[in-house]
C-alpha cells in the first residue's frame, strides 16, 4: 500500500512568554486546529505524535503523548508516541506520520508540538540547553547556548563571501514585519533597519535582532490520507510530496564545514528528489532563521541562490514577497518565537495556509512549499516539501 | 547546601543538573581521558585495527567498526583561526562576560571550538598560539556501598601562549 498524505489543518497556542503550563498550551493548540477544520470529529483521529524536547527539563514529564491524547481528549488507535529532536521534532513527528499514513499503519493523524520553556526562575532553561549539544564535550565548553556557535558561523561566512552586517539585518527587518501581522507571534512589533543596527552586543557580528528568542507554546497539525482527507475538508488540499533528514556529525570538532551545512546540501536535494521538484519550482519557503546568518546560508544551501550570493539575495528582496521565494513570511522563528518541538508544526501550518491559499499575508499562487529546520549543533537538517499536486 | 523550593533534595547530588561529565569507572568506560588529562596530556582512542583516531575517544571505532581501541596522546597546542567573545547571556557557570570561544587547528588533528580562559577581553587574535589549560571542576560525592565518596574532576579549555 502507498497512498497520498494531506496536511488537512492546523492551529496554534498564542506563542511568547505565556502563562500557564505546557499541557495549558497543547490545549489551546488543539481547539484552534479543531477550529480549522469543522467537520472532523476529534475522535476519529487514529494516531497521535507529540514532539517535545524539554518535556523532561522544564515540565518534568516525559511518556507525554498519552498525556496529551488526554487532555485534546483523542483515543489513539494505531500510534500514540513522542518524537524529539530538538529544534526539529515537530518535523521529524510530521514526517513520521506521514509514513505511517502513506503506508497504511494509520489513517488520521495529529501531530502537536511544544514546550513550557520558561520556568518560575529563567536561568534553568538556559542552563538545560547543556544537554542540547554534545553535553559531555561541547557543553563544558560553555557551547550548550547557541550564540557563540552561530556567530563563528558569521564571522566565517562574512570572511569568505563578503557577507554585511546590513544582510543579516535584512532578514531581521522582514521576519518582524512579518509576525507583526500574525496574531499568534511573540513579536507583534516591526523593527527598523536602524533599530537592528544599533541592537546591542550579544556575540559580535550578532546582536539582539540576529537571535531568536526562547518561547512557550505549541502547535497542531493534522495529516490524513487523501481519501479521509477529502470527506474532511471542503478546503483546497495539500499534499506532503517528499521529506528527508540528514546528519554528518554531532560534536563541533566532526563539523565537515562551518559555512556551507553539507548535511542540508544532503537532506535538499534527497527531498527534492523524492518530491520531484528543483529549487527553481519552490514558491514559499519557511526556513529555519533560529539566526539571521542561518537564513542566509540556507537560501544557499537549499540551491535558492548561489554558494555565497545569500547576503546580496537576501538584500535585493530575494526571499521577500514578490522576490524569488518568499521565505518565513508568517514571521519564522525571529519573529514568532521557538518553542523547540512546536516550531516544525508552525512552519507547516504556514505552508499548508500559503498552499490552500488562506495564509494572513498571501504568496499569489503559491502551489509548491518548503519547510527546513536544523538542530543541535548544527548537526541535523530536516526538509519537507509540500504542494497542490502529489509527486 | 540547601535547594529553595525543594526541602527533600537538601544536599543531595544531581546528576540532571550537573555541568560536567561522570569521570568515574563507574560511569564512563573512558575515564582514562581525565585521568590523562590530570596530568596534562590531551588523548584520545585509536583503532588499532584501522588506525582512525576519532573524537570525542570511544569504545567503538566509527571507521571499521572494531572495538580494538588504545590511548593515544594528542598535541597540546595549537593555532587560532579565529575567536568569538560572548558578552551578553554568559550561561551560568563559565564566570564573567566576555566568554571567548576560538576555532584551534590542532596541528592537524582536529579543529576544536573551545572555550579560551586566562583571556582579556580583545586580547586574542587569529594566528594566536594557544594551550591545554586543566583546571579542577567540583567533584561528584558518588555512593559507594554505604559510603559516600568525593569523586575528584578536572576539565580542560585552552589558553593564550604568553
Amino acid at each position: 500500500m502507498d497512498r497520498n498524505v494531506c496536511i488537512i489543518g492546523g492551529g496554534m497556542s498564542q506563542w511568547g512568554v505565556r502563562d500557564g503550563s505546557q499541557r495549558d498550551f497543547f490545549q489551546e493548540a488543539a481547539r484552534a486546529l479543531y477550529d480549522d477544520v469543522p467537520q472532523l470529529n476529534p475522535k476519529d483521529i487514529d494516531g497521535l505524535l507529540v514532539a517535545s524536547a524539554y518535556t523532561e527539563r522544564t515540565s518534568y514529564q516525559t511518556h507525554l503523548a498519552p498525556l496529551v491524547a488526554e487532555y485534546v481528549g483523542i483515543k489513539p488507535r494505531s500510534i500514540c508516541a513522542r518524537v524529539e529532536l530538538l529544534c526539529a521534532s515537530g518535523s521529524s513527528a510530521i514526517i513520521l506520520a506521514f509514513g505511517l499514513i502513506k503506508s497504511g499503519q494509520a489513517d488520521i493523524v495529529m501531530v502537536a508540538g511544544g514546550e513550557k520553556l520558561y520556568t518560575p526562575q529563567k536561568w534553568e532553561v538556559f542552563y538545560s540547553e547543556l544537554a542540547s549539544v554534545d553535553h559531555d564535550w561541547d557543553g563544558p565548553q560553555g557551547l550548550g547556548l547557541p550564540p557563540p556557535v552561530f556567530a563563528m558561523v558569521a564571522k566565517q561566512h562574512m570572511k569568505q563571501y563578503g557577507t554585511k552586517k546590513e544582510h543579516l539585518a535584512t532578514i531581521s527587518v522582514k521576519n518582524r514585519r512579518n509576525s507583526a501581522k500574525n496574531p499568534k507571534a511573540q513579536f507583534q512589533t516591526p523593527v527598523t533597519m536602524e533599530e537592528v543596527m544599533a541592537g546591542r552586543m550579544i556575540v559580535a557580528p550578532l546582536t539582539l535582532y540576529d537571535c531568536c528568542p526562547i518561547t512557550d507554546g505549541a502547535a497542531a497539525v493534522v495529516l490524513a490520507s487523501e481519501e479521509k482527507a477529502r470527506d474532511l475538508t471542503d478546503k483546497p488540499l495539500v499534499y506532503l510530496r517528499g521529506t528527508a533528514q540528514a546528519s554528518l556529525n554531532n560534536m563541533s570538532a566532526n563539523m565537515p564545514s562551518w559555512t556551507t551545512w553539507e548535511a542540508l546540501k544532503i537532506a535538499a536535494s534527497e527531498a527534492y528528489r523524492k518530491a520531484k521538484v528543483e529549487p527553481k519550482d519552490v514558491n514559499v519557503a519557511m526556513t529555519h532563521d533560529c539566526f539571521t546568518i542561518s537564513e542566509i546560508i540556507e537560501m544557499e544551501d537549499l540551491g535558492f541562490c548561489k554558494k555565497g550570493e545569500g547576503g546580496p539575495f537576501v538584500a535585493e528582496g530575494q526571499s521577500d514577497f514578490g522576490g524569488r521565494v518568499p521565505t518565513n513570511t508568517d514571521g519564522g522563528l525571529l519573529g514568532c518565537g521557538h518553542p523547540f518541538g512546536g516550531t516544525g508544526i508552525r512552519q507547516g501550518i504556514e505552508v499548508m495556509r500559503q498552499l490552500r491559499g488562506d495564509a494572513v499575508q498571501q504568496v499569489p499562487d503559491a502551489t509548491v512549499g518548503l519547510t527546513h529546520n536544523l538542530s543541535g549543533f548544527i548537526a541535523a537538517h530536516t526538509v519537507l516539501i509540500y504542494g497542490r499536486e502529489v509527486a | 547546601m540547601t535547594t529553595p523550593g525543594i526541602s527533600v533534595l537538601d544536599g543531595k547530588y544531581m546528576v540532571t543538573m550537573d555541568l560536567f561529565p561522570q569521570q568515574s569507572k563507574e560511569f564512563n568506560q573512558v575515564h582514562p581521558f581525565y585521568a590523562f588529562l590530570q596530568e596534562g596530556r590531551l588523548c584520545t582512542t585509536r583503532c588499532k585495527d584501522c588506525g582512525a583516531e576519532p573524537f570525542p575517544p570511544r569504545v567503538l571505532c566509527p571507521d571499521c567498526y572494531s572495538t580494538n581501541m588504545e590511548w593515544v596522546d594528542w598535541p597540546t597546542t595549537g593555532t587560532v583561526i579565529d575567536f568569538t567573545e560572548e558578552v551578553v547571556g554568559v550561561p551560568l557557570g563559565f564566570g564573567k562576560a566576555p566568554l571567548v570561544h576560538a576555532l584551534v587547528d590542532l596541528q592537524g588533528k582536529k579543529t576544536f571550538f573551545v572555550r579560551i580562559i586566562n583571556c582579556a577581553a580583545g586580547e586574542l587574535k587569529p594566528g594566536d598560539q594557544v594551550k591545554l589549560a586543566v583546571f579542577d571542576v567540583d567533584s561528584v560525592p558518588q555512593e559507594v556501598g554505604r559510603d559516600v565518596v568525593e569523586m575528584q574532576r578536572v576539565f580542560y579549555a585552552f589558553e593564550p601562549v604568553k
